[in-house]
């Protein structure tokens, strides 16, 4: 078989450092937009996908990701800091997105169809079980909050970075993630099927409990 | 981090990470992620332009509602003018035409030529093994970079005149509305233009000054090699013509203009010159050519008129091509593209569904079958048969848990 229309279209190649791929942005170089798509869309994508789970809006809010940054691109002081200045962009958008869902929710309460969990699919395993579970556990705590818990916990950042992406201050992020830790293992507790899960391999949270 | 944290964090983090990995759609995200990027990008200008008129519209704030409207229709008009235009890369080689972005190589491979449709009618047929960038997209017209190869350009001449500008080597073609045939050869740095259509300026500094080609027109130029430049090229002309010796560039021009009319439709389509095979047929009498050609000739006669948007022709070529020789596996290819002319060109799902679904009948394990099962469920879906819909993706992703539809048979099967 041939290759796909898709493997026949080559991203521009101009651009081999990020340095030459800012610069290609702010100039206005035809091209650069896809090109900074597909250099990042994986981390933004992760970012997204962290904070929010699973939800039909990723390709939304990941567009906007982009649009946003190529809108601030004169902003970006240090080149380096390319990934983690469109993690803290992405961290916004999903928290506006989340905002916007609670608001959504309160307006269409008695609505099925705008209350409804928007996967796109079915558990089929215990795993994504868990994992719908995770989230709707996430989903009862401020957006804030939240944050603080998936970008230390979930992407695993360190306390410095996660109060750079979600950009607040080191003691604002203790703060927040001291309060949001509490929520979450005391809501874990009324999910058993959560609590089994996450009990695989450790006794954390009926230590907790005890 | 104390231990407690630790343990939070290796296990909730940890279990959550590898979960979401283990979730199939990120690629689909992202992908589908790119193309809204890039069509926000291509057409931003159109909200930019709206942004200046806000302003504006405090001040008017006080008019009367007609004349608000009026000046509105006149912004959407002008805005509409201004918009850039877009393309679409389409070919055999692929289940269905994708958006191209402006910069990226778009390469024909050796088996099947690739098409480029423009929003504004004008038309680029890349031949097989040619490769090509679209460098800008301007309200008007574009800037198309040859790298390889040739290509069959048809420029729509609509809205004023056009702003085409094609780039080859060190050869530029300026174009408004035209046909005609270019091609580049990088290895022994060669130009031709051959003009079917209207004219063009050829200018670069393989030419000692822009030339005017005409319909009819077959313009050769040899720049030489890059580290010689201009003046170590020589240049000689077929035709007597005052440009002997002194000038720096090779050009061989001759008028030819009956290439066209001669032209047999079988040699045109096998050479990728599909807008001009298909004429070459219309002028040999269509029905005709269509009640001699054997099967293998009509397939190809028809995806030629589907590659120069001939649909109707297209359409016409491939139910002769059943009738004509029903039960083979090239009526049953024909039954194939009809769903897919149906479907991509027309919109028409049910007709599409019912193409598709006698392909799959015809040939249960033929080559197209992933393909043909997957568009039967995606043209299902949109007609409304969701419960045909969902049994087709059921089918699909039990035997193609990876295709390029799983996606969508997952998104179905969800709703």
């Amino acid at each position: 078989m041939g290759p796909t229309i898709k493997e026949m279209v080559t991203p521009l190649t101009f651009a081999r450092s990020d340095d030459e791929l800012i610069d290609a942005l702010r100039s206005g170089h035809p091209g650069a937009a896809a090109v900074f798509y597909d250099r990042y869309a994986t981390s933004v994508h992760r970012t997204l996908q962290s904070v929010l789970g699973r939800d039909a809006e990723i390709p939304d809010l990941l567009q906007d990701v982009f649009i946003r940054a190529i809108d601030r691109i004169g902003e970006l002081q240090h080149l380096d800091q390319v990934r983690s200045w469109l993690t803290t962009i992405a961290v916004f958008a999903a928290r506006a997105h989340i905002r916007r869902q609670a608001r959504r929710k309160w307006l269409f309460l008695f609505s099925p169809d705008q209350t409804k969990q928007r996967h796109l699919e079915p558990p089929s395993s215990d795993a994504r079980r868990a994992l719908r579970e995770t989230y709707r556990t996430l989903d009862t705590l401020p957006a804030n909050e939240r944050i603080a818990f998936v970008l230390r916990f979930i992407e695993g950042m360190t306390l410095p970075e996660a109060a750079a992406a979600a950009g607040v201050s080191l003691a604002t992020l203790k703060r927040r993630l001291s309060r949001a830790e509490k929520k979450f293992v005391a809501r874990v507790r009324e999910r058993p099927l959560l609590e089994q899960w996450l009990q695989e391999g450790t006794r954390w949270t009926l230590e907790k409990q005890s | 981090m104390d231990s407690r944290e630790a343990e939070l964090s290796r296990v909730v983090g940890s279990k959550i990470r590898e979960a979401l990995d283990a979730e199939a759609a990120a690629g689909d995200e992202i992908r589908l992620g790119r193309m809204r990027f890039i069509d926000r990008v291509t057409t931003r200008q159109v909200s930019h332009a709206f942004e200046r008129p806000r302003a504006w519209t405090v001040t008017f704030r006080r008019l009367s509602f007609g004349m608000v409207g009026a000046a509105a229709a006149v912004a959407a008009v002008f805005v509409w003018l201004r918009l850039p235009i877009s393309f679409q890369i389409d070919s055999d080689a692929g289940p269905a035409a994708i958006a191209g972005n402006a910069g990226d190589l778009i390469e024909a491979n050796a088996v099947v030529p690739t098409a480029l449709r423009f929003s504004e009618g004008s038309s680029i047929v890349l031949e097989r093994g040619g490769q090509l960038r679209v460098l800008a997209l301007e309200s008007n017209g574009a800037r198309v970079l040859v790298e390889k190869g040739a290509a069959d350009v048809a420029i729509a001449h609509r809205h004023g005149p056009g702003k085409w500008r094609f780039e080859a080597g060190p050869v530029t073609v300026d174009v408004t509305g035209t046909r005609f045939r270019v091609d580049w050869s990088p290895e022994s740095r060669s130009f031709g233009i051959e003009l079917k259509e209207g004219s063009v300026i050829v200018g670069g500094e393989c030419l000692p000054t822009p030339r005017r080609v005409q319909r009819g027109d077959n313009l050769r130029v040899s720049c030489g090699t890059p580290a010689t430049s201009t003046t170590a090229a020589k240049m000689d002309v077929a035709a007597p013509a005052p440009v002997a010796e002194t000038k720096p560039a090779r050009v061989v021009a001759h008028r030819d203009t009956h290439a066209a009319d001669v032209g047999d439709w079988r040699e045109l389509v096998a050479a990728g010159r599909y807008a001009e095979g298909v004429h070459a047929a219309e002028r040999a009498g269509w029905s005709r050519v269509c009640r001699s050609a054997n099967a293998v000739e009509l397939l190809s006669l028809a995806d030629a008129a589907r590659l120069s948007g001939e649909t109707s022709r297209a359409v016409e070529a491939l139910l002769i091509l059943r009738q004509r020789f029903p039960g083979t596996t090239s009526a049953a290819t024909g039954a194939f593209s009809l769903g897919r002319l149906a479907f991509e060109k027309r919109g028409a799902y049910t007709e599409a569904a019912r193409w598709f679904a006698t392909y799959l009948d015809e040939q249960p394990r033929g080559p197209l079958m992933g393909d043909a099962v997957g568009r039967l469920m995606e043209a299902r879906d949109r007609a409304g048969d969701h419960t045909a819909a969902r049994r087709d993706a059921e089918r699909y992703l039990q035997r193609f848990p990876e295709g390029p539809y799983a996606g969508t048979a997952r998104v179905i099967l969800a709703d």
